[in-house]
């Protein structure tokens, strides 16, 4: 255990790997596992039910595994590899069920995640995102500064998010999300070549949210549903779409369960 | 008086001048440089390859020469250069620049950075300029002498903010901001941010003689009564024979029409720009790849 700085605290019963660097000034509480390879940079505090996977970094004064204010037992956090979380960022603990990130996220500086949030994989969150208490952010999502989301609402797969927006209601997968109120402006094509879509499905999903959302914010009507899972419901990424539609229309307001 | 232990971690190779005060629960990395007279309060971190001239105050939490956010930083020893005299409220952050926007980000002198502002990656910021608190500045952002960006505003990779000009709180520039304007919008009547007005303290700061000062706001006035019509207005102004300010306006605008969504620096998207070469020492600038204009 080479790496850890003699001014890091580091409580009994903390489990870390023998390659982890701990800088200065960190607080590691007794109830952490912090897995191979893991830099954690200067004044990073981790308490609560903390497990971090292998190779991921914290940078300076990121606190994980802190408790929501209203209670004060430790709750727990599971990450998964390869995440970079950046200065000042705060990731809260779950009390009934964990707090979850995936793999090779990018949380940027000033970002919060909320407690019993679920982040799947290959995320990109830019500053001072705010990730909603129970929400769920499914993989390749991408948010601008400022993006706040609601309480227990569904960031879609490979959405984008513009900055300043307040995400009250569930985001559809595949969707470019701007303006106040938040609407679907159009399909996250860039984002889509990137991981590797090809034309034929890019250019069904663009055709099935124009005949969904056209630009507007409200839901679409069942018939509209039925109609595209009817024409195009063996394409997985229009199954994909419905299905998301479908469990935000059955959720009160659009939002909570 | 007992004299107090600070407690503090400084890599035996940092230069820090003599005169400069590091408080307790700071980190200073191995390869930076600290100029004297500047004071890092408490746990402030300064990492990567930064130097920081003379006068500065870092107040709490601040963590500079971070590397950048950025996906195709390959972990290069890039650069964060900070002048003299800048003021870095508490939680502000700056990062240094990647290896293909420039290998560098700079702050100049007399500048505020407010409560958690932040500089990203490849960002040149002049000098007298002021962030309000939380403003976000994104990738190879140029901020021109004397802007005022205030709280939670964030501009867009590669936007200009020009001399003097004035960014109203909570606005997200996605386009280059003229000089000695005012740009607001978004917020409450969700209207697309836009020049509403004349930044008239700035041109007063400005500190340009009466004659021109006059010229400039006539300008300004003419030029943003209807931006639709910009190009022909500014074209107007040319053949009436234009110089000083107001030429630099017309050209600043005419860069911005040109440019990319309004924004003139993307055309240094994978290339380096015009002030990495500025300020770079020349046996680091002789590898970056150049801009074709």
């Amino acid at each position: 255990m080479s790496n850890i700085s003699p001014l890091a605290i580091i409580e009994k019963g903390a489990q870390i790997a023998d390659d982890v660097t701990v800088g200065a000034f960190c607080h590691i509480g007794s109830e952490v596992k912090i897995g191979p390879g893991c830099a954690v940079y200067n004044s990073v505090t981790i308490s609560g039910k903390t497990t971090i996977g292998a190779n991921n970094r914290l940078f300076p004064m990121v606190v994980v595994g802190c408790t929501p204010d209203e209670t004060d037992q430790a709750g727990e956090v599971a990450i998964g590899k390869a995440n970079d979380i950046r200065e000042h960022v705060t990731i809260y603990a779950g009390q009934e069920s964990p707090t979850v990130i995936g793999n090779n996220n990018l949380i940027m500086i000033g970002s919060q995640v909320g407690s019993e949030a679920k982040v799947n994989s290959h995320g990109i969150f830019a500053n001072f995102t705010i990730i909603g208490p129970r929400s769920c952010v499914e993989d390749y999502v991408r948010t601008s500064g400022f993006t706040m989301t609601s309480n227990e609402a569904t960031i879609g797969a490979y959405s984008f998010v513009a900055g300043y927006a307040e995400a009250n209601s569930d985001i559809p997968p595949f969707a470019m999300m701007q303006g106040s109120p938040l609407r679907a402006r159009g399909v996250n094509t860039h984002n889509l070549k990137r991981c590797g879509f090809g034309d034929d499905d890019i250019h069904l999903i663009k055709a099935a949210f124009r005949e969904l959302f056209n630009g507007t914010n409200s839901l679409p009507d069942e018939q509209t549903i039925q109609n595209l899972e009817n024409s195009h419901g063996d394409n997985i990424h229009i199954r994909r779409l419905v299905n998301a539609v479908r469990h935000t229309m059955q959720k009160r307001d659009g939002a909570n369960d | 008086m007992t004299e107090l232990t600070v407690i503090r971690e400084i890599a035996p190779s940092a230069r820090i001048a003599p005169q400069a005060t590091i408080g307790p629960f700071c980190v200073v990395g191995p390869d930076v440089t600290i100029g004297p007279g500047t004071v890092l309060k408490r746990r402030v971190i300064v990492s990567g390859n930064t130097s920081i001239g003379s006068g500065n105050v870092f107040e709490e939490g601040c963590a500079v020469g971070g590397e950048p956010q950025d996906l195709k930083y390959a972990g290069g020893k890039t650069i964060l250069i900070i002048g003299h005299r800048n003021r870095f409220c508490r939680n502000v952050t700056a990062h240094t620049g990647t290896e293909v926007g420039g290998f560098l980000t700079r702050i100049g002198n007399d500048n505020v950075l407010k409560d958690g502002a932040h500089v990203a990656h490849d960002c040149y910021v002049d000098d007298n300029v002021f962030l309000g608190q939380n403003v976000l500045l994104a990738g190879h952002v140029r901020l021109q002498a004397g802007a005022v960006i205030e709280a939670n505003a964030g501009a867009h990779h590669f936007v200009t903010v020009g001399r003097y000009a004035r960014v109203s709180g909570s606005t997200p520039v996605r386009r280059d901001v003229p000089p000695f304007t005012i740009f607001n919008g978004g917020g409450i009547d969700s209207s697309a941010p836009a020049v509403r007005g004349i930044h008239e303290e700035g041109v007063r700061a400005a500190g340009i003689s009466k004659y021109e000062e006059k010229e400039l706001k006539n300008a300004l006035v003419e030029l943003f009564e209807d931006e639709s019509a910009l190009q022909t207005k500014i074209e107007q102004l040319i053949n009436l024979g234009i110089e000083g300010e107001v030429a630099e306006l017309c050209e600043f605008c005419q860069r911005s029409l040109k440019g990319v969504f309004g924004r003139y620096r993307e055309q240094f998207r994978g290339v380096a720009p015009p002030e990495a070469f500025k300020y770079l020492p020349p046996e680091i600038s002789a590898d970056l790849k150049r801009p074709t204009l």
